[in-house]
């Protein structure tokens, strides 16, 4: 049985892609381990005071909330998974989790509308670069 | 000891150094001042001032007698621009002819003959007041090299291509490089030196600014916004419509009374949860939340940074605010929800969401009060603050100094974690304001603002009624396009002067216009507030993109009704 680490934020464009997981998931027996990156560099164009660790943990509570649905969706389709929270740069923590996890895929949402975090060959370049440094399988949904 | 008892001496060193500097003091009397007048002391005592009638200070003022090119004396204006020069008794009775030479950087020197019957009534031992002398702007190389590094700053804070700070501080560099390199090549170049730059500094801003950056990071952390957000989703019993009023309404109160990118750092995760939870599109929360924000800091002197920068330069106090804004916040508040109601209703009436137990037990849990204790302690200290930023005017007592004081007050008491304050205390945007002031002050020093000042002048031409408007309304637009900070304080002494010149202006009618605007303005693009952009990237990380574009449809029609009330309300207050 395998794991599949599936990168996840909310919106149409990752619920298309847990949904896409999920079904992959059942397809092949696996188990599902959702993956929320906590970036706060956007914080970098306020020129007010903020606080980046209380606002590093209200994002975790939501992170957490996103996952928890992820979760949520896969149990009631009868596929085990589970959720990671990780802080940092998106590509670079993907990048390291799929290194470090015990995971066998690692599926990444097909770009779709404004709210994809990729261009599509942004994408598949990406996909490319961990696969090559990790040995671990890809797949764009 | 611990290692943190050093930062922390430190910390409260700089706030006891803030109370020094904030305290109100009286000025230094001149020295000639305090020099006795015996009956044989003839003296010339006048004023320079610049075309808008501005004083002039630091002006090199020289007395030259009977025609000798040889200085008899010389003096410097103050800065009021007054200058007195004690003409030698020896001299009396023999003067015909005398002749006064002003010359100053960034202006053109000038010869003033006094009159025959001057130098007469002179010569019988009568002391001279002077008409106020104008001198006229010179246009010099280093008035290009200040106004193309304003322009240059906007620009690129604007593009993003440096941090705000960044940008200010190589702006502060140019300025300050040009005049000690470049003015030692060519006079033409001086801007002005670093005594002069510093004065430029305003330090009630600073302090004040520091003082509520220690109070609003211990508020934060309580929990007591995202508590706010869960229970106006409470209360509003599921209905979108309902939630949106109470967001918005909670949003900007608490913009008045703390800051809006605090607010809507804290409000925007909840507000998202609670979007899934009714099973509504996030951004048709946000965006009224955050319109709302940017509206409500007006109301207050602490409100948003150029009420700040407003308040501190023209002396209007927090009550100033208060009661002459508020009504037309008030209105232009509910205007914006009826906008918001309309423009998202068909979001509002979608019947979804219907999360588990478990996910509401989550959304229960984020909006719980964390820190009880501190919150009430916080909030009592708050509560006194704002009785003194009411009452302060009455006993002279400066914001800043309230500030600095609860500050401090919530340093001892509530939250004595150095470690956690030093990082709340946002040393960069401190060093945007000293910079920001100092390359305002440039291009102020090399005539540039007098420019604007007479632009506008001659475009209202000395009608209260278009001057309030056309302030309103270009700070408004250009408040999308660029920085308001940097602009509302490029401004201010544009706004001094049209006050002191255009009939009926004394009411500070227009650096409201200036406050409306300025705020209400960022509400035309994603990019005209700090607190849209903090949201829409909290928005981005959920995986609900706020574009441009989508920012723009919404809020630049919001900025329309909410400027037009806004203006409107000022045209019947003033």
């Amino acid at each position: 049985m395998g794991k599949i680490l599936c990168a996840t934020r909310g919106g149409e464009a990752s619920y298309r892609t847990q949904d896409a997981t999920i079904a992959l998931a059942k397809e092949r027996g696996d188990e599902i381990l959702f993956l929320y990156v906590v970036d706060i560099e956007f914080l970098q164009k306020t020129a007010r005071a903020v606080r980046p660790d209380v606002v590093t943990a209200e994002m975790e509570k939501m992170g957490e909330f996103l996952l928890a649905m992820a979760q949520e969706q896969a149990q009631k389709r009868g596929v085990a998974a589970n959720y990671v929270l990780r802080y940092g740069n998106l590509r670079r923590e993907l990048t390291g989790a799929a290194r470090e996890l015990d995971v066998t895929m690692v599926v990444l949402g097909k770009p779709t509308g404004n709210e994809s975090a990729f261009a599509l060959a942004d994408l598949e370049s990406f996909a490319a670069k961990i696969e090559s440094e990790t040995r671990k399988e890809m797949r764009i949904i | 000891m611990t290692e943190q008892n050093p930062k922390y001496l430190s910390l409260l060193a700089i706030l006891i150094l803030g109370l020094v500097l904030t305290l109100p003091h009286n000025p230094p009397a001149p020295a000639h001042a305090q020099e006795p007048l015996t009956d044989k002391k003839v003296s010339l005592v006048g004023r320079v001032t610049d075309p808008q009638g501005e004083p002039v200070r630091d002006a090199e003022i020289a007395l030259l007698i009977n025609g000798n090119r040889k200085v008899l004396l010389s003096t410097a204006s103050q800065p009021d621009g007054a200058f007195v020069l004690d003409v030698p008794h020896e001299a009396v009775g023999d003067i015909e002819t005398l002749t006064l030479e002003i010359s100053r950087s960034h202006f053109q020197s000038q010869h003033w003959e006094i009159e025959s019957d001057d130098v007469a009534r002179l010569n019988q031992g009568e002391s001279l007041r002077l008409p106020d002398l104008e001198l006229a702007r010179r246009i010099t190389a280093g008035f290009w090299v200040a106004t193309l590094t304003f322009v240059a700053i906007l620009v690129i804070i604007a593009l993003e291509k440096l941090h705000n700070t960044m940008a200010a501080l190589l702006g502060v560099a140019i300025v300050l490089g040009t005049t000690f390199v470049g003015g030692a090549v060519n006079p033409d170049l001086f801007i002005f030196d670093f005594e002069r730059a510093l004065e430029y500094v305003n330090f009630d801003v600073i302090f004040l600014v520091m003082g509520m950056m220690i109070v609003i990071g211990v508020i934060e952390e309580t929990g007591i916004f995202q508590w706010l957000a869960y229970q106006s989703y409470r209360l509003s019993g599921g209905r979108a419509w309902l939630l949106v009023t109470i967001l918005m309404l909670i949003t900007s109160v608490a913009s008045a009374l703390l800051d809006n990118v605090t607010t809507m750092l804290l409000m925007t995760p909840m507000t998202i949860q609670i979007s899934i939870a009714l099973g509504i599109n996030p951004l048709s929360l946000l965006i009224p939340e955050v319109l709302a924000s940017n509206i409500g800091g007006i109301s207050t002197l602490i409100g948003t940074p150029t009420n700040i920068l407003i308040g501190s330069y023209a002396g209007l106090t927090f009550t100033d605010f208060l009661t002459k804004l508020t009504p037309g916040v008030l209105l232009a508040q509910a205007a914006l929800t009826v906008y918001v109601l309309i423009r998202y209703r068909a979001q509002f009436l979608v019947r979804g969401g219907g999360l588990s137990e478990e996910l509401l037990e989550r959304l229960r849990e984020s909006g719980r009060i964390t820190q009880p204790t501190k919150l009430r302690r916080s909030g009592i200290i708050f509560g006194v603050m704002l009785f003194f930023f009411v009452v302060g005017e009455s006993i002279h007592l400066v914001p800043a100094v309230v500030a600095i004081i609860g500050a401090v007050a919530m340093l001892l008491w509530v939250a004595p974690d150095i470690e956690s304050m030093l990082k709340v205390v946002d040393w960069t945007t401190l060093m945007f304001f000293i910079s920001l002031f100092i390359v305002v002050g440039a291009i102020q020093e090399v005539g540039l603002i007098s420019i604007i000042a007479d632009a506008i002048s001659r475009l209202v031409g000395g009608n209260l009624t278009a001057a309030t408007l056309v302030l309103a309304w270009s700070a408004a637009f250009l408040s999308g396009i660029i920085a308001n900070i940097p602009f509302t304080a490029a401004m201010l002494p544009v706004v001094s002067f049209l006050t002191r010149t255009i009939p009926g202006a004394s009411s500070q009618v227009l650096f409201y216009a200036l406050s409306v605007g300025s705020a209400m303005g960022g509400n035309s693009s994603l990019i005209g507030a700090s607190a849209n952009l903090v949201t829409a990237g909290i928005a981005e990380q959920a995986g609900y993109r706020i574009t441009y574009r989508e920012f723009f449809k919404a809020g630049m029609p919001a900025m329309i009704i909410t400027v037009t009330i806004g203006t409107l309300w000022l045209l019947i207050r003033f």
